[in-house]
């Protein structure tokens, strides 16, 4: 496996970078968001007389005084309504303002000056609450049984099975803490509008923009090479994107907003809340014969958005019956929206555990237990998976993590005041391989240039451009320049549901493979050529023809052609005859202090089959990465919701608990890197989501074997321990 | 933030005087420039203190001093310190982050503000930060609040390891204003919020602390800081022990403890103290930790978690008993 450094480590270690709020263009002018401090009701009034009056203030916009900006028309995973059309509040912490002042702290300051009358309702802030009252979604489908012959309900073939187990599992709202606060850049020339905003694909800004201004999309250019983390909240162009971008229209000058650290919280989504009630029935051989989840989200009243939270349960373990269902918790609250591993995260956590309590009742070791329910086919679908090595995750991961020292006897092993136990769990994430556009220039200084609207949220995809056109191309690595993140660019995938190499890489492949083309042919035909009219082929970055060689840079330049240009596009795969997934096995080592409780992680190895690795190191801090997250979610994560007021009870970084250095051991990474080449050629699925899925269930379950006590509530916090 | 004048003296008698009573004095600013960007506090006029002779980390016949404006990490790293006292070099280590350390000064540590959530956030009421407004953490979001030493009106924690430690050593503090000097024990120095949770100590407008005096405890070195939070590092307490013993084969004959994440103010415990004096067992003596103890709803596992942190201290120090 290839192990290459990042292309763009040097421009972000140096500090060189220019993320979205880096940009100064010529006049600026700068945003402050004022946010509403009632979670539902509607304004009855904002004073903005004093801020209108402070030195530096060019305007205030309130929903009194808006910016027009025009409905949403398509569905995103922000917000339904754009801010300050209309008086009404849907959440703590929304948009109801914007100032304009000539510096950030004149804005700032001056936003502190507005005063705001509310007419507050009493919101909806309590999961536990809403329960009673959940809904279908609209929308989506309620309820999935898929029943064996001759069986009439999942509660039956539950019945019927030698053992059985019904837990119910919650996770709490979660918030993606990304370390580059979201900031939009706007500038106007004529009617053309430019736009430096944090996104993790800049085509989704545009669609927002095009409809919010009316304007149309070839009048919008977003720019966004750089993306310090997304985890999935900057997929949606949240509220301060376009209102920004009509102060600069209306204004006459470039506009910057910023969100402050706690803006993020409220003003951009966070994770829903779950519930999951799990029944496991089996054979006395392990053998699953039922599986039923009731899963149940919470829901923002601002948009639509929420996990499907059961449906991991019907694509993970065969059995012969299978039983989701779905439901919603509206809540007045900030948008729920994706991140990382939507649904399927939360899933896992409660499967996972579940099936640790299954194996409990059943007395039988937990990886046992998975190795017998491992499926060749989609448990619903019965497609045959596209390729899976699951089994040998299993078995290599339980050999080299020493899974045999496990003590099938919770709160045996301890090591001084420490309680020690171990515990797994299957890692897995969709896969598919959507259409890409990629745009390949091969320069007369002998670079070629490959273009892509992408994004390199830190995953490394910019790297995996250049290995990728390298290696077609047979020029060394730094010979390319890879450029995300420009809407100019054709449209390639954006960086979301663990699909940018699966998909932009055999479109790379493609673009690079008919630059070939493209240059073979010039220098065959072009009248200047030496290579006129010979058999000419191309081969390690060299024209060859008649007996002689030229690399393509000089050939261009002998040519006095200053580039070639080719965009490819691979198609979407249609996915009718397979199913495919990523899969991964999670082991880790947890530690439960004696006295006090603290849980905390000593070990960890997670064995990845996620086909092709293009870059074995930046693919490694991936996987490093979900296994981090998913520590941060089983022992820390918590966006604690005032059922009273609906406010974000710890919406700081230093409230919200995220790990540490210190928290996070060393973690093992190992690839089985066996090609799907079902999907595509390049055989690559995704990386980006698989470890975090499965992660909290193997940290639960190592607690329980610690402890012997199960833990059925994110977070696993030392007080459910003491 | 909001615009305030800013003075820069050479002596202390001039930082005395061009004190006024909304003037902040800055040290290392880690509390008072965070609080000021959350407008939590909006000082008319800071006072930069840091070219004022207060420094030095001197054993005396008297005890230790330590000058108000020596840096957290400065202090636990030195041998002064960090020999007789190892319960003020852990709670100092097991505070913040190095960054924070190596700016943050003992003066500031000992008058840091409360990590409260609410008192942080200016959208919301609260009695500490703005009199007579209410106090939301009774009812709101309360499971790093205190669960000794609270009132109607507030219980917020105090947030200061070091401080705990200090209380424990039966620290005193040094204070000097336009007035004069005086020395008061730390314990005396915090007071608990009643009906007043906005004065959280004895220190008069524009006096400034100049030393911090811990008298000699020739045991002390066997003494230990026991924090525990939700994640291993760069957290305030949930629940923190600090804990000396005089032990002699075995037994225990005099000890010190206090405890911090559990109180308005840093807590001395005198009756798990006594206890231990006694001969009693230290589940028996740290089962008196809590005694008067009024949990909220987010935190009543505080009650069991401060006599674990004792307990814990009180093995690492002196085996199990
Ligand atoms: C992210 C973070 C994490 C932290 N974690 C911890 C932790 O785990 N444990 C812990 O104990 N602390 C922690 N702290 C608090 C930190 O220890 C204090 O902020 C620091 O000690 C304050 O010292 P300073 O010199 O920066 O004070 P400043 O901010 O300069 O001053 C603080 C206050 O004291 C006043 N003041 C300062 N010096 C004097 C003096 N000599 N005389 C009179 N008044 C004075 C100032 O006017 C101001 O009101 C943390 C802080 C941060 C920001
Ligand atoms: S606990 Fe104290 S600091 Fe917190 S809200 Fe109440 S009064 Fe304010």
């Amino acid at each position: 496996m290839r192990s290459v450094n990042r292309e763009d480590g040097p421009v972000k270690v140096t500090g060189a970078a220019r993320y979205a709020a880096d940009h100064h263009p010529e006049g600026l002018a700068y945003g402050y968001l004022i946010t509403s401090t009632v979670a539902r009701g509607t304004i009855l009034g904002m004073d903005t007389a004093p801020a209108e009056r402070a030195p530096g203030v060019i305007a205030v916009y309130t929903p009194f005084n808006p910016l027009r900006l025009h409905p949403y028309t398509q569905a995103d995973t922000a917000e339904l309504l754009p801010p300050l059309q209309d008086d009404r509040v849907c959440y703590y912490g929304q948009v109801i303002g914007l100032v304009v002042a000539e510096t950030f702290e004149q804005a700032r300051d001056a936003a502190a000056l507005v005063t705001t009358r509310y007419d507050a309702e009493r919101p909806r802030a309590s999961f536990t609450a809403g329960l009673p009252n959940a809904t279908p979604p609209s929308g989506g489908t309620p309820e999935t049984d898929v029943l064996a012959p001759g069986v009439t309900s999942i509660d039956e073939a539950l019945a019927a099975s030698d053992v059985s187990i019904t837990e119910t599992y919650t996770t709490p709202a979660e918030t993606h803490v990304a370390m580059e606060p979201h900031a939009t850049v706007a500038s106007w020339t004529g009617d053309r509008l430019t736009v430096h905003t944090a996104s993790q694909g800049v085509r989704l800004p545009v669609e927002r923009l095009t409809e919010s201004l009316g304007i149309d999309a070839a009048q919008i250019h977003v720019i966004n090479p750089y993306v310090g983390g997304g985890f999935g909240n900057k997929w949606g162009t949240w509220a301060h994107t376009p209102l920004t971008a009509a102060a600069a229209r209306a204004l006459g000058r470039p506009v910057k907003t910023v969100l402050t650290r706690e803006q993020v919280f409220t003003v951009i989504g966070h994770r829903p809340i779950t519930s999951q009630t799990v029944s496991l029935g089996a054979a006395a051989d392990g053998t699953l014969v039922a599986v039923k989840n009731d899963g149940i989200s919470s829901k923002s009243a601002a948009n639509d958005f929420y996990e499907s939270v059961a449906d991991l349960s019907l694509a993970l373990y065969g059995s012969a019956n299978l039983h989701v269902s779905r439901k919603v918790v509206t809540m007045d609250v900030p948008a729920t929206t994706i991140m990382r591993a939507p649904a399927e995260s939360n899933g896992s956590f409660a499967l996972e555990s579940a099936m640790d309590e299954l194996a409990d009742a059943l007395g039988m070791d937990p990886l046992d237990l998975r190795l017998k329910n491992d499926t060749p086919s989609h448990p619903v679908s019965g497609l045959p998976w596209s390729s899976k090595h699951l089994e040998e995750c299993y078995r290599v991961g339980a050999e080299r993590f020493g899974w045999s020292r496990r003590s099938p006897r919770p709160g045996t092993v301890t090591d001084g005041d420490w309680l020690v136990g171990l515990g797994m769990a299957t890692a897995t994430f969709g896969a598919s391989r959507g259409e890409a556009s990629i745009e390949v220039r091969l320069r007369d200084d002998g670079r070629a240039v490959v273009s892509g609207a992408a994004a390199d949220l830190g995953t490394g995809q910019s790297t995996v451009f250049a290995i990728l056109a390298a290696e077609v191309l047979g020029i060394p690595v730094d010979r390319v320049t890879p450029v995300l993140g420009d809407s100019a660019t054709p449209p390639a995938a954006k960086a979301g549901g663990s699909g940018s190499t699966s998909a932009n890489g055999p479109a790379v492949r493609l673009a690079a493979e008919a630059a070939k083309e493209a240059v073979v042919k010039l220098a065959a035909e072009h009248e200047k050529s030496p290579f006129r009219g010979e058999a000419v082929t191309y081969a390690d970055g060299e024209v060859r023809g008649g007996g002689d060689a030229m690399p393509f840079g000089e050939l261009l330049a002998l040519l006095g052609v200053p580039e070639v240009e080719v965009t490819a596009t691979s198609p979407r795969h249609p996915r009718r005859e397979h199913a495919f997934r990523s899969f991964g096995a999670h082991f880790c080592e947890v530690r439960v202090n004696r006295w006090t409780g603290e849980p905390r992680v000593a070990r960890w190895l997670c064995v990845v089959d996620a086909g092709t690795i293009v870059n074995v190191k930046t693919a490694r801090s991936q996987i490093a990465g979900g296994v981090v997250m998913g520590i941060g979610q089983a022992l820390l994560e918590d966006l604690r919701i005032e059922p009273d007021t609906g406010r974000f009870g710890n919406a700081t970084m230093a409230d919200y608990l995220v790990p540490v250095n210190t928290d996070i051991p060393p973690i093992d990474v190992e690839f089985l890197n066996y090609p799907d080449t079902v999907l595509s050629d390049l055989g690559a699925r995704g990386i980006g989501e698989l470890s975090i899925v499965g992660a909290a269930g193997a940290v639960a379950n190592a607690v329980h074997n610690a402890t012997g006590r199960r833990v059925r509530d994110l977070p696993i916090t030392l007080d459910k321990l003491l | 933030m909001r615009a305030f004048d800013f003075a820069v003296p050479h002596d202390i008698d001039d930082a005395l005087g061009l004190a006024r009573d909304e003037s902040a004095f800055l040290a290392g600013g880690t509390t008072l420039v965070d609080l000021m960007k959350l407008e939590v506090v909006s000082p008319e006029q800071v006072i930069d203190i840091n070219r004022l002779p207060l420094h030095g980390i001197r054993p005396e016949p008297d005890g230790l001093r330590v000058g108000a404006l020596e840096r957290m990490e400065d202090v636990a790293r030195h041998p002064a310190v960090a020999g007789p006292y190892p319960v003020i070099a852990q709670a100092l280590l097991a505070s913040a982050s190095p960054q924070l350390r190596n700016m943050a000064s003992i003066g500031g540590n000992l008058l840091q503000r409360t990590r409260c959530g609410y008192f942080r956030d200016v959208a919301t009421p609260c009695n500490k930060r703005s009199p007579g407004t209410g106090c939301p953490a009774q009812h709101g979001d309360n499971r790093g609040h205190a669960i000794l030493g609270t009132s109607a009106s507030c219980a917020a924690t105090h947030p200061s390891d070091l401080a705990v430690a200090l209380v424990a050593l039966e620290a005193s503090v040094r204070l000097r204003g336009a007035d004069g000097e005086r020395t008061m024990p730390l314990a005396d120095f915090y007071l608990p919020p009643g009906d007043t949770p906005h004065v959280e100590n004895r220190l008069r407008p524009g006096e400034l602390i100049t030393e911090v005096i811990v008298p000699p405890l020739p045991w002390a070195g066997r003494s230990r800081y026991v924090k525990v939070r939700d994640r291993q590092s760069y957290e305030f307490a949930l629940a923190s022990a600090a804990v000396a013993v005089d032990l002699h084969d075995g037994e225990v004959r005099d000890a010190r403890v206090a405890v911090g994440g559990v109180g308005t103010v840093p807590w001395r415990l005198p009756a798990v103290e006594d206890a231990l004096r006694a001969g009693r067992s230290h589940e028996e003596a740290a089962a008196l930790a809590a005694a008067g103890a009024r949990p909220l709803a987010g935190n009543a596992f505080k009650v069991t978690l401060v006599q674990r942190a004792i307990l814990r201290a009180l093995t690492e120090l002196a085996g199990p008993r």
